[in-house]
């Protein structure tokens, strides 16, 4: 594949970082991604994917658009109030950036759609709303060993890690068991600011660039954690556990599990 | 002994109102972080990060006079 004309002026200003070149831009137009949410994460995150020129942007979302997303959720303006967020994602990131194939999913993740969506991708996003299906998503990587990059927010305060099955430690190497509903509020619950969603979308995207490019260093091994209120980042060293429930020594999760009890909107 | 705690995202709720996320909190010496948790009536079917001085440690772990500790729940929201 050649660079066209109007590619070459598109992305020259990162064509000419050292990292990149016209060689990893070839490589960023054959990635693909799969972003699981067009929320208030996943509109940053796409944003900046198709921006950078990432070549195939998959997104799944049930959802449709309501007024109270449009705070954080980016990729909705006011005319899109219930439309479904997919088709409202597809045409804000085609408009953007025509060079990317954007393929969308109006459905919720589950344990019988997950591994085979996941399976058609280099590099999955994790920009969902809520634990059930973040845990689906981080135990269905695993198993399958695809490069997951997790984040979430609330309030004031988001965290991020980059998982890359073998490498570094999971989700529930830090968070074994997805807490009580009744102690894990939603952003409908409890609020969020719709900027750390904005900042922690952005570093998602970043980590992704970075995964695909095979360049800098990725948060494997380093949860960061940002706290809007005192504008302060926090990086916190995580390891792989043994015990680990789906990539320790002796997984008791061995196929994927529907997690019901938990509040799904 | 006494401790400088700070709280994050919903865990705030369990400090007074104009604590803003931060309080200071008298414990008998020897306290662990689980005590420290327990007194704060943080529920316990909650996985936690706790950094004390900004390192990880886990709630077994032996907390000093004047030991900065922040807590820090999962957060699922996007």
């Amino acid at each position: 594949m050649q660079l066209s004309d109007r590619q070459i002026r598109r992305y020259s200003r990162q064509i000419i970082l050292p990292e990149i070149g016209g060689k990893g831009q070839k490589k960023l137009l054959a990635s693909k991604v799969l972003v699981v949410g067009a929320g208030g994460l996943g509109s940053p995150v796409t944003y900046y994917l198709a921006a950078a020129g990432v070549g195939t942007l998959g997104i799944i979302d049930h959802d449709t658009v309501d007024l109270s997303n449009l705070h954080r959720q980016i990729l909705h303006g006011t005319p899109d109030v219930g439309r479904p967020k997919v088709e409202s994602a597809k045409e804000t990131l085609e408009k953007l950036n025509p060079d990317v194939k954007i393929i969308t999913y109006q459905e919720r993740l589950s344990k019988e759609n997950v591994v085979d969506l996941i399976s058609q991708y280099d590099l999955v996003v994790d920009a969902v709303d809520n634990f059930t299906a973040r845990y689906l998503l981080n135990d269905a990587c695993v198993l399958v060993n695809k490069p997951l990059v997790e984040a979430g927010v609330l309030r004031w305060d988001g965290m991020i890690m980059t998982v890359v099955p073998g490498k570094g430690p999971c989700y529930r190497c830090v968070f074994p068991t997805p807490p009580a509903p009744e102690s894990a509020p939603t952003c409908q619950e409890a609020g969020i600011i719709g900027v750390t969603a904005g900042v922690m979308g952005v570093l998602q995207a970043t980590e992704a660039v970075k995964f695909l490019l095979n360049t800098g260093e990725n948060l494997v091994g380093r949860m960061l954690i940002f706290h809007a209120l005192e504008s302060r980042f926090q990086e916190v060293e995580i390891t792989r556990q043994e015990s680990c429930p789906v990539c320790g020594s002796e997984p008791t999760i061995t196929q994927l599990e529907e997690y019901t009890g938990y509040c799904t909107p | 002994m006494q401790l400088e705690v700070r709280l994050f995202a919903n865990l705030r709720d369990y400090l007074p109102k104009d604590s803003k996320g931060q309080v200071k909190v008298e414990l008998p010496e020897g306290s662990t972080a689980a005590d420290l948790i327990k007194h704060l009536n943080i529920p316990r079917d909650l996985p936690l990060i706790i950094m004390v001085n900004g390192r990880r440690e886990p709630e077994n772990h032996v907390l000093q006079d004047g030991d900065r500790v922040g807590i820090f729940p999962p957060v699922g929201g996007g």
